[in-house]
């Protein structure tokens, strides 16, 4: 690993961030921060400014737990970064969500189709919902940093700094577990999307939900019933899938590699040999 | 008695302990964690597992918490004392206490196979049992793949492990199993929840199994020279998956790998309570124009149907149509809140595994997807993928029981079996005409069908009203078959062999099915007994055969003209040996042959002895037994003089080399269930007998597993059955576990040409049995038995001549008690309470009634005039058969008493029980029974048949069966016949018990006492 370059601006160099713990540290912890197309489309703003330096620092500010804190609203993203003086800096990254008018037409275009909601559902940000926004003429994801903005309480002048470069790593991820928050960022929440969704595909209201049931609590074994054993399951023989290493593709990616092989890749002849003869 | 227990210790492992019901029920000890006063000591646990491989490895001992009272811990449900010997019950507060046990910890195949484990003087509790069940599921879940790799510990502790992967319907099962987790399962960690203490216990063991299936597998690749922190981490990682679990980590790359593998293992969990449900539906069940069959010119649509499907209740279904209109959702709420949402990221989930959903998807509320044959073919290949992602899948009952396409060999023999029977030149090597036919099932196919099937271009095709699948290159390797080699002529021996062997590579497709008209046809269906005359046996057999005997003799003959290996499976009391010894009397009246070797338990060859001699006193008979009999040329060359040579299955292995050199004419299994374990020695021995022809003879072809069918056919008819491996793929996994009936039929099937197999209950056979069907059992003393008889009688020898009187009197009452407990078993004598498994001929013989009536759902009932002996066998027995046995003696009370009687007699109750002759000879009702067992004899004709009534007391039963113990060679013989023969006399004499005994004169008596060398077999 290569000590990055500090770059000299007159100032003695930054003292070390001070530690905290129970801060947002980033899941990924080397290489790439952004797993999914979506949030890579984000991350590539950023990176494309060419600021090498401070991107890596913030990098590693995510990975450390700096950020203590980070929530997405309408058009506004604030966060807190601890860094080397006592009390954290305060960030923002703004970009502007798109108005009302807007939104009742990207509704009504996304309660055409199930597949949007059902993608968004299942965990995935599919390109068409993409296309949806450009049909509409609308952007969905930034493009350059001008349309993003952003501004940090720390000393540092330049825009991102790392406080910022970290919070805009962690709402990458963000991204990556839950592809509502990008549509969130730009005005409408998860809860507000699928309210409005059902309202258009139904035009009815939603019945309420109703609360959970306390699950009753388990038994704890006693003297008396203790050589009592319950009734056994009744056991249906689980039917072998088609492919032996068929899990591994029922399962979300797994974003690890090996000297440039996929792990999951690594991993399916072990499979093979799980199955063995089939008669045992 | 032993019962062997499991549980789960404190790190996830599966450790055994055991109870043992001959220590004391009570501690002394007075501290506070004290050692459980009936748990089997560490040596003796590992004893338990001697024989099995890998060997388990001792452990250290556990502390366990058990429901106690004061220092007693309470007994296992499956734990039985001697009712006679037990002490006063536990008084004390009822809680639950901690005890240290010792414990052992077996492989999982070990585990999974505990239910089988001979225990001979021991059962497995319920506890165990349901780990075992969880062994087994540990097994399948990773031949099924269903398994994920993770990380245990913490940066300086990583070890890399695999773990269950419990998603979708297992996740389900895990839950209903971790319901039903015996609380002695958890004594080591009952403050964990079940649930926790399943999962350490489920991934424990899917680990250990899937490292063995590693073993010796690298899934890493080589390491470049300066590899990155992560790539040497998750290098690591790899390696450990398949060798040693430990390996190292520098903290930042742990814990970057630990959360996505968390995460990954995460994403295939599905918390909701409801999920989606796919139904196909094939054209012709919403499309009425589609059965029409002139409607074939347009494609045929198939509908998958969306629905919504409660987990825990897969009853409750709402369609897709139901939920965007909400119409129905009042059903769902129970379980779920948006189920609209719901039903979308289930098809959002659904699509990355079966594609084609995106086009359904593009509607804004889609209810179904329309599919063409191809797709609909599509959709069933990927089925299974869904079903274990969790979804809901429902599809047509054909596709789950496939039509197999096959071939079909039609034969034309001729004559009839009774005709083939007396010409040997009409056998196995006449050649017959045949024609194959290409074939759905059973039924042949025509000419227009085979060009569909042959045109059709989705594996999918409608024939006779139903969808079958058929792969085109099978129906065109098969049309090809049929041009090439349509019909001739083969030997009727290769007709059967098609029969047998269905999957033979030389065929382009199964055979499934093979019918003739002639004899071979009867053969075939099982039916040969029927077609053939009955035949009687020659002229000197002593005894009269029944006709449905005589339409065995006539079965055996007509197998063993041909050649062929037999199995003849007769219930028990029918009289299997009788047939047997008639059938060699038959084949030997007309010109001499190789000898016949007997193989039978060591209990059953007086039985073969006495009856050969009654029955078929022209035979030559030679029984191998004893530490002085024959060896090496000395024994081949009497062997030679002799028509039928009996030895026991023990004695086979020893002397395999001697007895491998004769060419037999034929070999005998009697009680062929001894060879059920097709791996073990003995079995592998008798196989290996050169023999022209092989019988087996047995009342319970299958006690527990089909593999025992396998092994006995495959002794018969070696490789008539293919190979254990494909037995097991073909018949026993479909028919023991998922219950497959078709698999059964074609099973009968295959073995109904060489397997007769007549029931008692058969009204047919009822009329043919006697009245009262009475038997005497011959039993042989074992070496220790018979050491114990002579050493009474020189003790009483040396003693009469000096006394008389009353004193004499004594001590030739006592003396007789003493043989007849001898008799019984050494340990009753004794009074020591020894152990009790194979000392004894007589229990050696109980066990194999008793095995055999249970294996049928009969009832027994034991009667002794010793109630200590009595005593002996409650816990024995208990753990032999892994069952309740009631016990009625002199000190049962008379609530007890009728407690016993009346859950006797309930068809669910208890299926033996013990009497003692005085206390339950009389005034009791015990209907249920048929069978009826005198271990011992009072030598009063009248008690006994008192006692017999207990079972024939109301209406006119046929099928009791009652057998009188008598061990060859004894007293118990030799007064047995004199009563026989002076019958009269004897019931004069007899009438007043055991007195007329100490008239006897000193020579009378010697002679009466004195132990023949036959008595024994070892």
């Amino acid at each position: 690993m290569t000590e990055p370059r500090r770059p000299f601006r007159g100032f003695p160099p930054p003292a070390k961030p001070i530690r905290v713990p129970g801060g947002l540290t980033a899941r990924s912890k080397r290489g790439e921060i952004a797993q999914t197309w979506w949030s890579r489309r984000f991350i590539e703003v950023l990176e494309s400014f060419g600021m090498g330096g401070r991107l890596q620092s913030g990098k590693r500010y995510a990975r450390a737990g700096q950020v203590l804190s980070l929530t997405v609203s309408t058009s506004l993203v604030t966060g807190l970064v601890q860094g080397s003086r006592p009390e954290p800096y305060k960030v923002r990254i703004a970009v502007k969500a798109f108005g009302a008018q807007d939104w009742k037409r990207i509704e009504r275009a996304l309660a055409g189709q199930a597949l949007y909601a059902a993608k968004l559902l299942a965990g995935e940000f599919p390109t068409e919902v993409e296309e949806v926004f450009t049909k509409l003429g609308l952007r969905l994801f930034p493009d350059s940093m001008r349309e993003l903005t952003m501004d940090c309480s720390c000393p540092d002048w330049e825009v991102p700094c790392k406080h910022l470069a970290a919070a805009c790593y962690l709402l990458a991820e963000s991204f990556d577990e839950d592809p509502f928050q990008i549509l969130a960022w730009r005005g409408r929440s998860r809860a507000d999307l699928l309210e409005r969704l059902r309202e258009l595909r139904s035009r009815r209201p939603a019945a309420p939900e109703e609360p959970d049931e306390p699950e009753p609590a388990e038994p704890e074994p006693d003297a008396e019933s203790f050589w009592t054993a319950p009734p056994p399951p009744a056991t249906r023989a689980p039917q072998p899938p088609a492919e032996p290493d068929a899990l591994l593709d029922q399962l979300a990616p797994l974003p690890l590699s090996l000297g440039g092989q996929r792990l999951i890749d690594l991993l399916r002849p072990a499979y093979e040999s799980f199955r063995g003869d089939q008669d045992g | 008695m032993i019962v062997l227990h499991g549980l789960v210790t404190p790190d996830g492992a599966i450790a055994c302990w055991a109870e043992d019901a001959d220590l004391p029920a009570r501690t002394t000890s007075k501290a506070k964690l004290a050692r459980h006063p009936f748990a089997l000591d560490a040596a003796a646990l590992a004893e338990l597992f001697a024989e099995q491989k890998p060997f388990p490895q001792a452990g250290r001992d556990l502390v366990v918490s058990l429901p106690s009272r004061g220092g007693t811990p309470d007994d296992s449900p499956e734990l039985v004392r001697d009712p006679l010997t037990a002490g006063p019950a536990a008084r004390g507060e009822h809680r639950l206490r901690d005890w240290k046990i010792p414990v052992v910890t077996p492989a999982s195949a070990v585990l999974s196979s505990i239910v089988d484990m001979e225990l001979p003087d021991g059962r497995v509790g319920a506890d165990l049992r349901y780990l075992a069940d969880i062994a087994r599921w540990a097994e399948e879940l990773v031949a099924a793949g269903k398994v994920v790799p993770g990380i245990a510990g913490t940066t300086r502790t990583a070890s890399a492990r695999w773990q269950a992967g419990l998603y979708g319907a297992d996740a389900v099962r895990f839950t209903a199993r971790a319901a039903a987790l015996p609380a002695p399962c958890r004594a080591a960690r009952l403050a964990d929840p079940a649930e926790d203490v399943l999962r350490a216990a489920v991934h424990t063991m899917v680990d250990t199994i899937a490292r063995e299936r590693l073993a010796g597998q690298r899934l890493a690749p080589k390491l470049g020279k300066r590899p990155t922190p992560a790539d040497a981490t998750a290098h690591a990682w790899l390696t450990a998956l398949t060798g040693a679990p430990e390996f190292d980590a520098d903290a930042v790359e742990f814990g970057r790998l630990a959360g996505r593998l968390a995460d990954w293992q995460a994403s295939g969990s599905q918390t909701s309570p409801v999920r989606a449900c796919f139904r196909l539906r094939s054209p012709e069940q919403f499309d009425d124009a589609a059965l029409d069959d002139e409607a074939e010119a347009e494609e045929p649509v198939w509908r998958l149907e969306f629905l919504v499907q409660a987990v825990e209740e897969p009853s409750v279904l709402v369609s897709a149509e139901d939920i965007w209109s909400e119409r129905d959702n009042l059903v769902l709420h129970r379980w779920v809140g948006a189920p609209q949402e719901v039903l979308l990221a289930e098809l959002g989930r659904a699509s990355r595994l079966f594609e084609p959903l995106n086009t359904a998807l593009r509607e804004p509320r889609p209810v179904e997807l329309e599919l063409d044959t191809d797709g609909a073919y599509a959709f069933l290949t990927h089925a299974s993928t869904l079903d274990q992602a969790g979804f809901g899948v429902q599809l047509p009952s054909w596709w789950q029981q496939p039509v197999e396409l096959g071939l079909k060999l039609t034969s034309a023999s001729r004559g009839t079996a009774g005709v083939v029977a007396k010409n040997t030149a009409a056998g196995l090597k006449a050649l017959v005409d045949y024609r194959w036919d290409l074939a759905l099932g059973d039924a042949e196919l025509t000419e227009a069908e085979l060009r569909a099937l042959a045109e059709a271009k989705v594996p999918l095709v409608r024939l006779r009203g139903q969808w079958v699948q058929v792969d085109p290159k099978r129906v065109a390797a098969g049309l090809a078959f049929l041009r090439r080699s349509g019909s001739g002529q083969m030997a009727a021996g290769q007709v059967l062999l098609r029969a047998a062997h269905p999957d033979e590579a030389d065929l382009p497709l199964p055979v499934t099915g093979v019918a003739d008209r002639g004899w071979l046809g009867d053969l075939l269906s099982g039916t040969v007994e029927r077609q053939l005359e009955p035949v009687d046996p020659p002229p000197g057999f002593t005894a009269t055969l029944r006709p449905y005997q005589r339409r065995g003799l006539a079965w055996l003959a007509f197998l063993d003209s041909l050649g062929l290996g037999a199995c003849l499976a007769d219930d028990m009391g029918l009289g299997k040996t009788v047939q047997l010894i008639a059938l060699e009397a038959l084949a030997r009246k007309e010109s001499p042959r190789p000898p016949t070797l007997v193989i039978c338990p060591m209990s059953m060859v007086g039985t073969w002895q006495r009856e050969a001699a009654r029955f078929a006193p022209g035979l030559a008979v030679l029984v191998h037994h004893g530490s002085n009999r024959l060896t090496g040329e000395e024994l081949t060359e009497t062997i030679g003089k002799h028509d039928l040579v009996v030895t026991t299955y023990s004695l086979a292995t020893k002397d395999s080399t001697a007895l491998g050199e004769i060419e037999w004419d034929r070999v005998v299994l009697d009680e062929a269930q001894n060879i059920k374990n097709s791996a073990s020695r003995q079995s592998q021995t008798v196989r290996q007998f050169p023999a022209r022809h092989r019988i087996a003879l047995t009342g319970t072809p299958v006690e527990n597993r089909l593999a025992e069918l396998w092994s006995i056919m495959d002794f018969a008819n070696p490789g008539v059955l293919g190979s254990v491996n494909s037995f097991r793929a073909r018949f026993s996994v479909p028919i023991e576990r998922d219950n497959d009936t078709g698999a059964a039929a074609r099973l009968r099937k295959l073995t109904g040409p060489f397997v007769l197999r007549r029931l008692k209950t058969d009204p047919k056979i009822i009329d043919d049995l006697p009245e009262k069907f009475e038997l005497k059992q011959l039993c042989t003393l074992t070496a220790e038995q018979a050491s114990l008889y002579q050493a009474v009688v020189d003790d009483m020898l040396a003693r009469i001549e000096d006394s008389e009187g009353m004193e004499r009197r004594g001590l030739v009452l006592a003396t007789m008690s003493k043989l007849k407990q001898v008799c019984n078993h050494p340990a009753q004598l004794l009074g020591d309470g020894s152990r009790i498994a194979g000392r004894s001929g007589k229990l050696a013989r109980l066990e194999d009634i008793l095995a055999e009536a249970l294996a049928d759902g009969d009832k027994v009932l034991c009667f002794t005039q010793f109630a200590a002996f009595g005593g002996m066998l409650v816990p024995h027995l208990s753990a032999r058969f892994d069952t309740e046995v009631l016990f009625l003696h002199g000190g049962t009370s008379k609530k007890a008493r009728e407690d016993a009687v009346r859950r006797f007699q309930s068809p669910d109750g208890p299926k033996i029980f013990l009497l003692s002759l005085k206390a339950g000879g009389t005034g009791l009702t015990l209907t249920a029974a048929n069978h009826v067992v005198h271990l011992d004899r009072w030598w009063n004709p009248a008690v006994e048949d008192q006692a017999t009534d207990r079972a024939f007391r109301i209406g006119q039963r046929r099928d009791v069966q009652v057998r009188k113990f008598v061990c060859i060679g004894t007293l118990e013989e030799k007064i047995d016949a004199m009563i026989e023969e002076k019958k009269a006399l004897a019931q004069l004499v007899v009438g007043a018990g055991e007195n007329w005994l100490t008239e006897l004169s000193t020579s009378q008596l010697r002679e009466l006492v004195t132990l023949s060398s036959e008595a024994v077999i070892d």
